[in-house]
Order: C-alpha cells, then structure tokens, then sequence
C-alpha cells in the first residue's frame, strides 16, 4: 500500500502541471483587452486598458506568461486578487475557513443521514420509509436551492427573527474587533474558535448564523448520496450471499448492517468523496443567500470578472483536493473490502 | 444523562437564537453595499465604492455644499477662492488656497499647507493605470496623463506638476495650464485628499523630490503605497476593513469640525437583495439602496423614508459609423445586401435618425423604470450647468419609416439589412431601449432583421472600444459637474464615446475646446446650448435616462441631505443622527 501511495503522491505533480498549463491555455484565450478589464470598473477607467496590457505583460508569448506565473508561484507569490483586493494567499485563509467552518457540520450531516436514509430505504425497499425517502430525496435534489435557501430565510429570519444571515451578530463582531487579545482567531472559524477561546456565547452566534446554511445544503446534496446508497443496498441485498447468511440462520440485522451494508458502502464512499471534495469549492448559492463570504462566492466572483490569479490557483488547489480525496477514497476500499488489493 | 446534555445544548441554543441583536443602537449606522471597496489610496481610487469610503476618512481644501453640485463650502481651506476674494486670478490661471489652521490628522499630525501641496503633486506623480487623476493632470499640465500609451514617461511632465503646485506660508497656489472653469469641483474629489507628508513617505509614497517621481509613477493594481491604510483628517477612522465583507469606521475624536452624532459607521457588503431586504425590515440595516424593479414592495413597507436621488449620469444610445468588419458577427455579411450592413452603415444621418425615431421615452419611463428616469435632451443633463431643454428626436415610427425610405439612397429600405444590438447584462434601461430599437425598426419593414444580444459588463467595454458594436448603450458618471466632462465625452471627436462612434464635427470639437478654455459663463452657456443642439441636429447618439438612486433609511434616521453626485455607495456618517 506504501508503495501504491507513494506512486500516487508522485502522479500528484504532473496532474497539477497539466492543470496548471490547461488552465492557463484557456485563460489565455480571452484577449489581453479583456482581460486587462478585469481591473477596471468603469468606462472612465477603460481608457488605460492599453497602458494595463503593457504593464502586466498580457499581450506577450503564453510561454513567457505562464513561465513568469510559475517563477511567481514558486516564490510563494500567487498574485493579487482584484476581487479579494488582497493577495491570493491572504484571500485563500480568509475565505476557506467560512466554507470549512460550515462544511464542517454539513458534510457529517449529509454522510451519517444519507447512508442511514439509504440503507433503510433498500432494506424496506417500496413500504413507507422507502417512499418518504425517495420523496424526500426527489425533492431535494429537484429543488433549486436559492428557493429553498430563500423559503427558509424568509421563514426563520424574517418571519421568527431566529437565525439571521451572515458569520457573526454585529455586536459579537465588535466585541472581537474592540478586544482583539481577548479572542485570538486560531482556525478563522468561530465556533472553533469560540471553544478554544472559552467562549461559548461566540460559538453559539456562530452556530445560530450557520442553522440555515447547513440545512440547506445538507437537504440539497444529501438527495444523490440516499439514490445511491439505496440503489446499493437493494443491489447487495438480493445477492446470493446474504440469501445464504438467512438460510444459515443469521438475523435481519446481521445481515442488513455487517454483511450488506458493509459492501453497499464501496459506492455510497465514492460519491461521499466526491461531496467532499465538492464541498471544499463551497456553494454558492448557500453562501449567497446566506451572506457567508466563502471559497463559492469568491470563486464565482472571480470567474465572471476573470481574476486570472484566483482562477488558477484555486483550480490548482481543487485539482490537489480531488487527487487527495481520490487517493483516500482508493485507500478506504481497501479497508472496506479487503478482496481490492494497492498495487 | 446524554439526552440531558442535548436538551441543554438545544435551550441554550435556543436562548441565543432568541437573543437576536439589532442595529438598534443609538450611536451605530448600518448600511448594505453592494460592491466592494477596491482600495483605500486617494490616488489610485476612481470607484464608487472606495471613494465613497474616503469621504468619511480623508477631506479636500473644499466640498460640494450639501446638496448643490455648483457651490462649494470651505473644508480644510479657510475660504471658497473666487475671483471676489482673490483666490482665483482674474485670468483663470492661478488658484490660491488658504489653508486652516490647527486640523489634525489620525495620527495626531498638524495639517501645514506643505502637506497640502504635497498631496495634491502626489496624486498627479502617483498616476496608476485606471486611477483618477487625469481629472487634475488635464487643467494642471494640459494633457490628462503621465505616461504615453507605451507606457513611456512623458519628458518634462513631473516639473511641470512640480511647478504647478506651490506652498507658502499658509496658502497653496495652483498654476494651471490653461483656464478650466471646473477645477473646484476637481479639487472637491477624492483624489485630492489631504494626508501627512511625513507620514505618506514613511509608507513608501513619492519621497517629495521631483528627480525621483518616475519611481513612484504607476504602481500596480493594490501595490499603490496607501491601498489599505489611511491617515486622513475627516471625521471616521478605520476600525476595520475584511476586503469583500465589511468596513467599519470609527468617530475621530480630535476632528476639527466637532463630534458627528453616529460613533461607529458599518458598511456591509450583501449582494443578494432578498438577504438585504430582510435584514433592513428585522432593522438589522439602517439603509439600503434600493433597485428600481423593487420600489414598489419597498413603497408599502412602514417606518421607512424612501429618498429618490437624481444623479449625474446619463445613459445614451451611441452609433459607430465606422465599425471594424474583422470577424465581427454583429454586422452579418458586411453589405448591404439584405444579409448585414455595411461598416459606415450609420454615417447615414437618415439611417441613424430613423433608430432614434424608435424610442418611445414615454413607455421607458413609465413601464420599464417606474418613472425613476429623467429623459434627457442631451447628454447635458439636469443638474449641470447650463443644461437645457432643447428639441430631440421624439418617438415616431412614421418619422422613422421616411428616414429609413430615404438612408442609402433607398437601398437599405429596397435591400433590407440584417445587424446584432448589444447591450451589457443587467441594466434595465439599455435592454429596453435595445428591444425597442429592434422591434420597431423590424415593424417598419420585414425585410429589416435585428437581433438584440446581452453580454457581459467587461466584454462590453472591451467590444465597443474594438469598434465591434454597431449601436453601443453606455452610460457616463460625472466626475465633476461640468458640461464639459459629459459633452467632451459624447461630442469631441477624441472624447471617450465618440472616439468610439468616429462621430468628427469641426465645429463640435471647437466648441467644447472653447467651452472649457472660457471662464466667463454667458460665453460658455451659449457654448453649451449650441452643443446640445449639435447633438441631436447630428443625431451623434439617442440620450435615453437620467438615472435616480433610490435610499431606503430606517424611520430613525435623520439627516441624510441628497445630493446628485454621490451614488447608492456614498454615506456621509457625520451628518447623520439617530433616534
């Protein structure tokens, strides 16, 4: 397995390389005008588009541009971010946290509940608890989430006061800002940081703003991890084996949960991977609505107004994310299923 | 015992939730933006957003006087120079400002008119690309840049600037190049703020010797020396500022001009406006601004004061009469064969008439804006001087028709022609006025065909600058409320615009270059006039809207005085009081 690992770590590098150089052909597709007008704002302001190409080299060779990205990067300089008006880097720490901080309780969420949903709906495959849940999971996944997400601001926010959009309530934050020795910013995520703070109110308003984000995308996604969990646990459920494992004797249960399941987890962790990974992108809609200025929102800023540096380096991070997650996900059949053999 | 724990948790949980905090105290002001703060260098910022910021951070020698766009009030200038007071020469040429005494900037410095003189010759020395400053090189060193389009530094150009701007005792002098009636409201502009030199220079801005300037000329985008700090002498000091979420000023306690009522000022930056109107109605917002397509649902909220905004900026319909045929889908085959249109399509007067027969204003105003339009007669709109109502192109599809029957000799209504209108995506002025176009034009004739496109904002300016675009909607924003900055823009043949529509009229190009040379004002208005005439005598372009801005305040909230030239993004914290 070491070797395996090893080996894949290694294929890491020339996977990220070809990323890099794809998204950089594709970057260089625009005209150097247009996107020298991503640095400008106004009409007034696009008068000095020629002077911008000059100064920052956008009408030179692609070779030249992208081997002064990678001397650049290479430095630890990933650019300046027009969108984030801060270096890559600082904007990287700034806005990952938010994403993480609300991944952290969704994506448990979503892996715990759907493949317990899952597996309850293939055990009992067509009686209630089947049709509640592939409602439930046609509905979320068929549901736009910027409805959902507004339905349910307009209901607990609006209409209940409850749970109010953004990170942080005014007066907490300017109690951290007024108080900086009083709360250190250890991870960027407040509840976290709430806890290893001793404050446990920071970490509650924290939690309060994060309610509604996390039901919506827990709702969203969990839809796709259900279908396939149900479709493999009905899949394994009919297979010889477990026929078998009854006709011997073994109960329900046994059955069900430690021969059944286990085998029906292969592609309900692939798909888990992937929400993994997908989750690290963030979502924009939830982020949005929500007003959490994560990875999804920035991301999506910095696409539509063409911020070359943010786009490739977070598609170089994102290309890390899924070849690691890939990686774990190889490793973790392995431990499922002792019969796939890394090599 | 474990469910204990949950039931705890989810009380106390509950309890916080309940526990919902509101921007209910008396000395905080919270306002919604919906862009973000690019930076914080009164050289470099040319948005509305960051020089929105700077008007509660740094001040200039003067400022508009509440709401009028033509008076001015004394700031850290003791007095408003005139050519009464001897401030101005009679000449126009020199400017002479008394600077106050005893203004202290953050950091505790004393404002001396060296810094004065400093800033001003910094901002014109700092010149980045895309930054404001050509609004002071143009009267200063007669050319509005530093660099030439190579990016080359041109000869001679820092010892003018240096020679232009002078400190003695207590006044700051100002030379200028040539007259330029409108250099007050330039000096009111943000990039004219005044910070310490010392302190400028201990972060990394021009070092006050003119034989260095060229290294201080140009720094990239967000490495200009004072992107994220500030040191002004206004009324706010920066608390905090995370880029893209929040900005939080906090009251100077040492300004000159006496303590504002609001301690702490908050701009939050909530682009979904679902999200932006609920926290105003939970009173979690103080103020939003408003989209025109909302005003209604906003009208029937209670405990609300709805402020309607003229601004300084119009939105105009501009013909390219030269447009570059190179792979350009928007002009179909290039001929008029029934199939595109040629490139010099609209250097036919009657063909550009016909398209502006075809707006119907009235419709525009009322259906798609809710009468939150101005229609302007010219590009000269209300609230700059000397703007007049004057005859313009009124909606006539019969007009319309005749015109088209006589362009091209009657080839183009005999042949047809085929073309693409574009606009930039989300505004909903030029959309309707796009549509509109099309479908009339294609009533008058079936064998007119013209498709109406939407593209995105930085495409747009890029494409209409390439000469791409056959009709280009685009809007201008005063930097200064002169009929200059408008009329130069969309009547001399080197202005922004109509460098783009290759529109050249000799006596056009002559009248604005005399406009802005002429200090006395019955020359100018007569000046003016006639160019708002030449506009739509030309027919250069189609003057669609006056834009308003639409400010929802909490009920609470006293204090705010309008003015057209500060858009959604402006505040001025110090004025405010609440309740």
């Amino acid at each position: 397995m070491a070797t395996f690992i090893v080996r894949r770590l290694l294929l890491m590098g020339l996977v990220l390389f070809g990323v890099s150089v794809l998204m950089f052909c594709i970057l260089l597709t625009f005209s150097p005008e247009r996107r020298a007008a991503a640095f400008v704002t106004s009409p007034q302001q696009a008068r000095d588009i020629p002077k911008i190409i000059i100064q920052y080299g956008l009408d030179q060779p692609v070779y030249i541009q992208y081997y002064r990205w990678v001397k650049e990067i290479s430095a630890g300089n990933f650019g300046y971010s027009t969108v984030a008006v801060s270096p890559v880097s600082e904007a990287f720490m700034r806005y990952l946290p938010i994403t993480i901080e609300m991944n952290l309780f969704s994506t448990p969420l979503i892996i715990i509940i759907g493949i317990w949903l899952g597996t309850q709906a293939g055990i009992h495959k067509d009686k209630a608890i089947d049709q509640v849940t592939r409602i439930f999971a046609i509905i979320g996944w068929s549901l736009p989430t910027f409805l959902f997400a507004l339905l349910l601001l307009m209901i607990f926010y609006g209409l209940f006061k409850l749970f109010p959009p953004g990170v942080l309530s005014n007066s907490v934050e300017m109690f951290i800002m007024n108080n900086p020795e009083q709360f250190i910013r250890y991870t960027g995520m407040y509840v976290v940081d709430g806890i290893l703070n001793g404050r446990l109110d920071i970490s509650l308003d924290a939690l309060r703003h994060l309610v509604l984000p996390v039901v919506t995308q827990v709702t969203v996604v969990i839809a796709i991890l259900v279908r396939v969990m149900r479709s493999s646990m009905i899949e394994e459920m009919s297979k010889d084996y477990i026929i078998t494992a009854r006709a011997k004797g073994a109960d329900r249960k046994t059955t069900c949960f430690k021969h059944a399941r286990k085998n029906a987890l292969l592609p309900a962790v692939t798909v888990a991977g992937w929400l993994v990974a997908l989750s690290i992108e963030g979502s924009v809609t939830v982020e949005v609505i929500f007003n959490r200025p994560g990875m999804g929102q920035w991301l999506v800023q910095s696409a539509t107004q063409l911020d070359i540096p943010v786009i490739l380096s977070v598609c170089m991070f994102l290309g890390l994310i899924y070849v690691t997650t890939n990686l774990i996900i190889d490793v973790l059949y392995a431990y499922i299923d002792p019969r796939i053999q890394l090599s | 015992m474990r469910k204990l724990i949950v039931i705890i948790f989810c009380l106390a949980f509950l309890a916080a939730s309940l526990n919902a905090t509101h921007a209910t105290e008396k000395d905080i002001f919270i306002k919604s933006t919906i862009a973000t703060l690019r930076t914080l260098d009164p050289a470099r910022s040319y948005d509305d957003e960051s020089r929105m910021k700077l008007e509660n951070l740094y001040e200039r020698l003067i400022h508009f006087d509440g709401p009028y766009t033509d008076r001015f009030a004394p700031v850290l200038a003791t007095e408003v120079p005139s050519i009464e007071n001897g401030g101005i020469s009679k000449d126009g040429l020199t400017y002479t400002f008394k600077i106050r005494k005893g203004v202290k900037f953050h950091n505790g410095e004393i404002m001396t008119a060296e810094d004065v003189a400093y800033c001003l010759k910094r901002a014109m020395i700092c010149d980045p690309d895309g930054g404001p400053n050509a609004l002071l090189l143009e009267p200063v060193t007669g050319r509005g840049v530093t660099r030439d389009n190579d990016g080359k530094i041109i000869p001679g150009v820092f010892e003018k600037i240096d020679k232009a701007v002078l400190s003695k005792g207590d006044t700051v002098v100002i030379r200028l190049h040539k007259p330029f009636p409108p250099l007050l409201g330039i000096i009111a502009y943000t990039n004219c703020s005044i910070y310490p030199k010392k302190w400028a220079m201990e972060n990394g801005c021009w070092d006050g010797n003119i034989k260095n300037a060229a290294k201080f000329n140009g720094p990239p985008n967000g490495k200009e020396p004072l992107h994220h700090i500030e040191n002004g002498s206004g009324p706010y000091v920066m608390k905090e500022w995370k880029p893209s979420q929040k900005f939080v000023f906090e009251r100077f306690d040492d300004y000159w001009g006496g303590k504002p009522n609001i301690r702490v000022g908050i701009t939050q930056y909530i682009p979904e406006w679902t999200t932006r109107k609920l926290m105003f109605q939970n009173s979690d917002l103080d103020m939003i601004e408003v989209p025109p397509n909302y005003i209604n649902e906003m009208e029937s909220i209670k405990g609300i004061k709805i402020h309607k905004v003229p601004q300084l900026m119009v939105t105009c319909a501009m013909f390219c009469q030269k447009i570059d045929p190179t792979a350009n889908p928007n002009i179909g085959s290039g001929k008029l064969d029934g199939d595109g249109i040629p490139p010099d399509f609209f250097s036919d007067y009657d063909v550009r008439a016909a398209f502006a027969h075809t707006i119907d204003f009235k419709a525009l105003k009322e259906d798609a804006c809710n009468n939150l339009i101005e229609i302007p007669s010219s590009p000269n709109i209300k609230g700059l001087p000397y703007s007049k109502d004057v005859k313009h192109p009124e909606f006539d599809l019969k007009k319309a028709a005749d015109h088209m029957k006589k362009a091209w000799g009657g080839k183009a209504w005999e042949m047809g022609f085929k073309m693409v209108i574009t606009f930039n995506t989300g505004r909903i002025v030029r959309e309707t006025a796009a549509h509109m176009m099309a479908e009339n034009i294609v009533s008058l004739n079936p064998k007119f065909d013209i498709e109406v496109r939407n593209v995105d904002w930085a495409d747009y300016l890029v494409t209409f600058q390439q000469y791409k675009y056959p009709v280009f909607l685009i809007a201008w924003g005063a930097d200064y409320p002169d009929p200059h900055n408008f009329l130069y823009n969309y009547l001399h043949s080197d202005g922004h615009y109509t460098r783009y529509s290759v529109y050249k009229n000799p006596e056009a190009d002559r009248l604005v270059e005399e406009g802005i040379a002429t200090v006395d004002p019955v020359r100018r208005e007569q000046i003016y006039t006639r160019l708002q005439n030449i506009w739509n005598e030309d027919i250069v372009g189609v003057a669609l809207a006056q834009r308003m801005v639409i400010r929802a305040y909490q009920d609470n909230i006293q204090g705010f005085i309008p003015n057209p030239l500060y858009s959604g993004a402006a505040e001025h914290f110090k004025t405010l009081t609440k309740q």
